[in-house]
């Protein structure tokens, strides 16, 4: 009987410790191995983007030949999550993939500073901001996101209007639309905005067309004033485009990614604020319409003295942990992960128009012919200047203005509050 | 006879009862020197026993939950790590999101007797032999097999403001209505969703429930003349009462904890976060906002609503225990 119950004491002794052991967080790091470095991101798993890997992966390793790099591909829906949560275990990745904007700013108290490791790539490189706080970077840009307003040429020879001359201006556009309703059947914007993000394209895609030139570098350097007329006419306007019709009908239930890239790529619609990355932009629509059938266009001029740009972005870029053991490889890896080779590899698989301004796109598609050359005269895009937590609300309040459960003024006054608290 | 019978193995049972303790009585004498011992250890194996259950509950359940807990009062971003007091919870009873969540629980509270109700009928009815009711039988519990995620892909079809269910009102001359993009409809839309998806599960204890009726009472009824829905009220809802409460308290877990992957898919909390309920919250602050102090606060407070709720349904069942 002795032995027997020592023994359980034993039995369980040894349960107990390995089950602590493996329930709680234990010091080690992927990225404690000198020779390993694991990557975390949302791409590495997809068909398209594969040779882009692997040209990431042949850089690096002909500078670090004894080093492996191990990706792991997270799903996108839960990257956030599962980032925060292996960060705060001490278990993140040593190198790690973000977007541009709110997700990295909030995020840069666990990153390690780039500045003295990307010197060189500065030049050949676009789209740092979206990846920079306090003059600090924090990641190096893979792509550029960017919402050009694309439009279908097929629709617009239907409606009698020139698919080579897309309108200049507001009321010139307003008038197209209806043309586009009359003759062609279809709606003049696909809007998705289930999740709210539809106003942050709207915003991003129609303000340059509605701030003027000062107001605009206003807004992106922080300087927003959201009593401004101009801002309100944003609102307005996204109010105003749902109430006339204009927009393919229940955006409050549909959703952007795909559904309603699906409606402009049905036909159902004329014009979609896009993207320029891999999804959602001219590649995705030219399989649909042709390649030559979308069109790109700047935004409409709503205001006088607005002069419309492309507004564009770091779309995802690579950023390093503050808690990698060895910064220098890691910081190796995101510029190979970044390097001119990989990026061209990028675009041929992906179609994404990416931060490298060296690589020769004069081949592609007219729609990233019209794209390109308005990178270098382009600035950064009014939403991604907010907080994570201020587009969260501005994507509520946009179904209220919507519903018409809640007026402009309402909706500014919110959005003044939550941008100067965050 | 049966007298005679039963008293031989009485007495059999009492014989080897004294015979036990007679066999036993040598044993224990013949070890004199390890009584002690032996006895102690027989008082330690019940615990020894229970130990690795003990110690797995309070290492991957207690412990993870006062964690949870001692993180909901320190502080987010600059503050990250600092202790904050009830900062996170002020914060919290002052994001109209999370009040919106909160009266989203006390809605489902309110339609619970819908959800419980109508796999009621349904069982009352293939109980009642409907014609079809084998049939009817499997179609009901069909969905409960289907991942939450399918169930909402599918109704995000149907109900699309251009799927079927709006052309089909059309064609009756109706307008179409934004199931999902309506503020006022959306959460009573998913909330009838998740019905349809789960109800199969209770369809079935209350089939087993039905199965424990006395059918000499309908019978009795139906002689007497009642009609179905006194039959329902009269026969079937008594002789159910704990099944019903069963159902009840189940159903009530079900909606509070399982609606996520539904609302996830179907609405994203939308529109204007009228779909959202405390456990979405959580998710999105913690995922999309980095806020896990925060986070860990709204989940204490749903974990504070869920032991309410606990508590509340331990009290039911000991009622309807005591009733028998």
């Amino acid at each position: 009987m002795r032995q027997r119950t020592l023994w359980s004491v034993v039995l369980v002794m040894g349960l107990a410790v390995t089950g602590c052991g493996s329930a709680a967080p234990t010091q080690s790091s992927p990225g404690e191995s000198k020779g390993r470095i694991v990557v975390w991101d949302w791409k590495s798993g997809e068909p398209a983007v594969a040779s882009y890997v692997e040209k990431a992966k042949a850089d690096f390793a002909k500078k670090h030949p004894d080093v492996t790099v191990e990706f792991v591909a997270q799903p996108f829906d839960q990257y956030y999550t599962l980032l925060g949560a292996a960060t705060q275990s001490g278990k993140g990745p040593d190198v790690m993939l973000f977007n541009g904007g709110g997700q990295l700013r909030d995020r840069v108290d666990t990153l390690l500073p780039l500045d003295q490791y990307v010197a060189e790539d500065k030049q050949r490189l676009a789209g740092w901001d979206a990846f920079s706080k306090d003059g600090k970077i924090y990641a190096a840009p893979v792509t550029l996101q960017g919402h050009p307003i694309y439009y279908n040429k097929t629709i617009y020879q239907k409606a009698g209007l020139d698919p080579a001359n897309p309108p200049k201006t507001w009321n010139e556009f307003v008038s197209g639309c209806a043309a586009i309703k009359k003759t062609a059947g279809a709606r003049c914007f696909a809007l998705g905005n289930k999740e709210g993000f539809g106003i942050q394209f709207f915003m991003s895609g129609l303000g340059p067309g509605i701030l003027t030139p000062k107001e605009y570098d206003d807004w992106i350097s922080g300087k927003r004033d959201w009593t401004s007329p101009h801002v309100k006419e944003i609102f307005a306007l996204w109010k105003k485009v749902n109430d006339d019709g204009l927009n393919n009908d229940g955006a409050n239930s549909t959703a952007l990614f795909n559904d309603a890239f699906a409606v402009f790529n049905t036909g159902k619609a004329a014009h979609i604020i896009g993207l320029m990355s891999d999804i959602g932009h001219w590649k995705d629509f030219g399989e649909f319409l042709g390649a030559d059938q979308v069109g790109v266009m700047t935004a409409p001029v709503v205001t006088d003295g607005a002069t419309p740009v492309l507004p564009y972005d770091g779309g995802i870029g690579y950023g390093v942990a503050k808690s990698t053991k060895n910064p220098q490889l890691a910081a190796d890896l995101v510029r190979s992960l970044t390097s001119t080779g990989a990026l061209t590899a990028f675009y041929t698989g992906a179609g994404a128009i990416t931060s490298d301004t060296t690589i020769d796109v004069s081949q592609g598609a007219p729609a990233v012919a019209a794209i390109v050359p308005q990178i270098k005269g382009g600035k950064p895009a009014l939403h991604v200047a907010l907080s994570s937590k201020t587009l969260d609300l501005m994507g509520r309040l946009s179904q209220q203005l919507l519903s018409g459960s809640a007026s402009v003024d309402d909706v500014v006054k919110q959005m003044a509050a939550s941008d100067k608290a965050s | 006879m049966p007298l005679g019978g039963s008293s031989p193995v009485v007495r059999s049972a009492q014989a080897e009862r004294t015979t036990g303790a007679k066999f036993e009585q040598p044993g224990r004498h013949g070890s004199t020197g390890r009584t002690p011992r032996g006895a102690r250890a027989e008082r330690l194996a019940p615990f020894v026993l229970v130990a690795p259950a003990v110690l797995i509950i309070v290492a991957l359940r207690l412990w993870p939950l006062l964690l949870g807990v001692n993180f909901s009062f320190t502080g987010d971003d600059e503050r990250n790590g600092s202790f904050v007091g009830f900062d996170n919870y002020a914060e919290l009873l002052n994001d109209p999101l999370f009040r919106t969540a909160l009266g989203n629980v006390g809605l489902l509270v309110i339609l619970l007797p819908v959800a419980v109700a109508i796999p009621g009928l349904l069982a009352t009815f293939i109980y009642l032999r409907v014609p079809g009711h084998r049939l009817f039988r499997g179609v009901y519990f069909f969905p409960a097999v289907l991942s939450p995620v399918i169930v909402g892909a599918i109704f995000n079809l149907m109900l699309g403001f251009d799927g079927p269910l709006n052309a089909a009102l059309a064609q009756l001359g109706l307008g179409p209505v934004d199931w999902l993009g309506d503020p006022d409809i959306a959460m009573f839309t998913v909330v009838g969703v998740h019905i349809w998806a789960t109800f199969g599960m209770a369809l079935v204890v209350f089939l087993a429930g039905f199965s424990t009726l006395d059918a000499a009472l309908l019978d009795a009824a139906r002689m007497d003349g009642a009609s179905l829905p006194q039959i329902i009220w009269h026969v079937i809802v008594p002789g159910l009462s704990r099944t019903i409460q069963f159902v009840f308290v189940t159903t009530m877990i079900g909606m509070l904890t399982s609606m996520f992957g539904l609302l996830y898919v179907m609405t994203s909390g939308g529109p204007e976060g009228s779909t959202y309920l405390p456990e979405f919250y959580v998710w999105i602050q913690q995922g999309r906002m980095n806020r896990p102090a925060l986070a860990s606060a709204a989940s204490t407070v749903l974990f504070l609503i869920m032991l309410v709720v606990g508590i509340l349904q331990v009290i039911v069942l000991r009622r309807a225990g005591r009733e028998d």
